[in-house]
């Protein structure tokens, strides 16, 4: 392990204050034995300066999927006080509300010996890659309304139905939006590209439930073995990069004003409740609106191409749940036995609410939320649920995937697009994408194995396994 | 080619090296290029680019965050220009091909330009430039 951090528990460990100058309070993570090799001394160190920000309440904290980003780690968790505390795009990131969504379908393996023809069909209908453009082209009214009312904005307007809207984490529609914080740029970003997947890591998955591990939960979660699903993992496009890019030049200026003192730029804040706070977070919030209605958009040219291939009606393919794994929201938790409102940021983590949480839909409340951890694409994903202990240790948090292990041009001189794909379809995993160099950027080797981070997230107690899904085929983005 | 890949776990982490301050502005538009659309383009398709900031990291930061949102809203693929920078205040214009989705989707679509290990430096008679894109 780095020098300087203390194993305080199984699957806990400590970064102590004076790690790095200034630090208000102890970093804590979550890693197995197992995986501490895998851990980088920069994802430490950025989880000790998230540290060092003011109003930080209790830790700074990360899941295992920890690795080094920018500003805070990737799977870096941290709540504010709303009187002393900050609000910051370094804990959010560019891709506002990245986040993942699972539908099932009333099919089953055997119904896909023309899985093929299917996932060329999706690749046909849902835009992918760098530069791809929607069909639909909004006018500034309809982003308007994308921007306010999120998910249920794309249901009003034909895109799902409205059980639809139950299953998304904040009923998909954050509110204290301000659209007059999305500034022109972000607008001409977001207007052509609705519905569009992007790139990089997102993904839209064909899956089968392979193994139910807690059959309570997952019938609570209407989710059964053998039953193929559709995984859906994307963000805000460039309208949400727009708005971080925008704002946080603002809030650069702003920490200067406010004389908070910051180990990295890309950590700029301004406190919660200040003009230039407000501001970030009414056009995060709108940006996070317009990533759930993006979803929304893809899962229903999704329901709409396998209804046609097999005459399914949508009704038919629920939506089971859709996370939000890069966010701030404000929410109440419990301090030292106090209730406190706090600004929960989540980057590259998943909100893991436990059974009796008023934020679930009435169905899920002796459950807990459903939480959906993707694999990569040769692994397997899972579906877990919320718990007390995330309440107690992390703010209602848990892990947002595998985490990278590999940079992308190690993973560009180790293996090829070609191979990666090759070696996939052996395991008869197909997979498709615009290129080859997007493929080996994403091959199953350069992540943790997701089977290890999740068993941690189970160990510890901060969610528990519902469900493990295998890939069948993927659209790249 | 005036710009190398660094090891970078989640993101796409480079150093730019160039004869003059100016000089390296563009090659850092061009490496940002290359990592998006895996090549870039001749073309006399042109962009004014004026940005203004409150120091040098500031002014690389913003330029190369002008020059993702002007690529994507405008579909251009830049490869040349000229830019004039005084007092961290900068002007020039910018010219590329059109995107041509058979050409230019070898890339990972970069989401946003960091501060986290933003450096220039001068090096004898070179300026270089580590930044890291979010992709």
């Amino acid at each position: 392990m780095i020098p300087g951090v203390k194993k305080i528990g199984p699957y806990q460990w400590e970064v102590p204050v004076g790690y790095v100058p200034d630090m208000k309070v102890p970093g804590r993570f979550f890693l197995s034995d197992e995986l501490a090799p895998t851990l980088e001394e920069g994802a430490v160190r950025q989880l000790a300066n998230v540290a060092t920000m003011p109003g930080i309440v209790r830790n700074s904290l990360a899941m295992p999927d920890i690795h080094w980003g920018y500003g805070f780690p990737i799977g870096g968790v941290a709540a504010f006080d709303m009187q002393n505390g900050v609000i910051s795009p370094g804990g959010v990131g560019f891709d506002i509300n990245c986040g993942v969504r699972l539908m099932t379908t009333p099919l089953t393996e055997k119904d896909l010996p023309g899985k093929r023809d299917l996932i060329e069909r999706l690749f046909g209908a849902v835009p992918t890659g760098v530069g791809a453009k929607s069909t639909r082209r909004l006018s500034s009214k309809e982003l308007e309304g994308m921007l306010q009312s999120g998910a249920e904005w794309a249901v009003e307007q034909g895109f799902g139905i409205r059980q639809d809207i139950d299953r998304c984490e904040e009923n998909g529609c954050m509110d204290r939006t301000d659209l007059s914080a999305v500034s022109g740029k972000a607008r001409q970003r977001g207007m052509p590209q609705s519905g569009t997947l992007g790139s990089g890591n997102h993904f839209l998955e064909i899956q089968v439930v392979r193994e139910i591990i807690d059959e309570d939960a997952a019938s609570r979660f209407g989710v059964e073995k053998g039953q193929v699903c559709i995984m859906i993992h994307c963000g805000s496009r460039g309208l949400g990069h727009q708005v971080c890019t925008d704002h946080l030049k603002v809030l650069e200026g702003a920490a200067k004003k406010y004389g908070i003192r910051l180990p990295d730029r890309q950590l700029a804040c301004a406190p919660v409740n200040s003009p230039e706070g407000k501001a970030y977070f009414g056009a995060m919030a709108a940006s996070a609106n317009y990533a759930w209605a993006n979803r929304q958009i893809i899962m229903h040219t999704t329901r709409d191409v396998i209804g046609k291939m097999f005459h399914i009606d949508e009704e038919e393919m629920p939506l089971v749940y859709d996370v939000a794994h890069n966010v701030a929201k404000i929410e109440e938790h419990m301090v030292d036995r106090h209730k406190m409102t706090l600004c929960v940021h989540r980057k590259g983590a998943t909100r893991a609410f436990g059974p009796g949480s008023p934020d679930l839909p009435p169905d899920f409340r002796t459950v807990g939320q459903p939480v959906i951890i993707p694999g990569s694409m040769g692994t397997s994903s899972f579906l877990l649920h919320g718990t007390a202990a995330a309440m107690e240790l992390t703010f209602g948090s848990t892990c947002h995937g595998s985490g990278r292990v590999m940079s992308r041009s190690s993973a560009k001189k180790k293996i090829t697009g070609q191979e990666v794909k090759a070696a996939l379809a052996r395991e008869g995993i197909i997979v498709r994408a615009h290129s080859d160099s997007a493929i080996a950027d994403e091959a199953p080797e350069v992540y943790k194995p997701s089977e290890e981070v999740v068993r941690v997230v189970h160990e510890a107690g901060i969610s528990r396994i519902v469900a493990r899904l295998e890939p069948l085929g993927v659209i790249k983005g | 080619m005036t710009f190398v890949e660094l090891e970078h776990t989640a993101d796409v982490m480079i150093r730019v090296s160039a004869r003059s301050y100016e000089e390296l502005f563009l090659e850092a538009a061009r490496a940002l290029m290359t990592v998006m659309y895996g090549a870039t383009a001749e073309g006399t398709v042109c962009c004014d680019v004026n940005v203004d900031s409150a120091d040098q990291e500031g002014l690389i930061h913003d330029f190369l965050s002008e020059v993702l949102y002007l690529s994507e809203v405008n579909s251009i693929v830049f490869f040349s220009g000229t830019v004039r920078i005084q007092d961290n205040t900068l002007s020039g214009i910018l010219c590329g091909g059109t995107f041509d989705p058979e050409k230019h989707r070898g890339g990972s679509e970069v989401k946003g330009i960091s501060y986290s290990g933003l450096k220039i430096v001068k090096e004898h008679e070179n300026y270089i430039l580590d930044v890291i894109f979010d992709v």
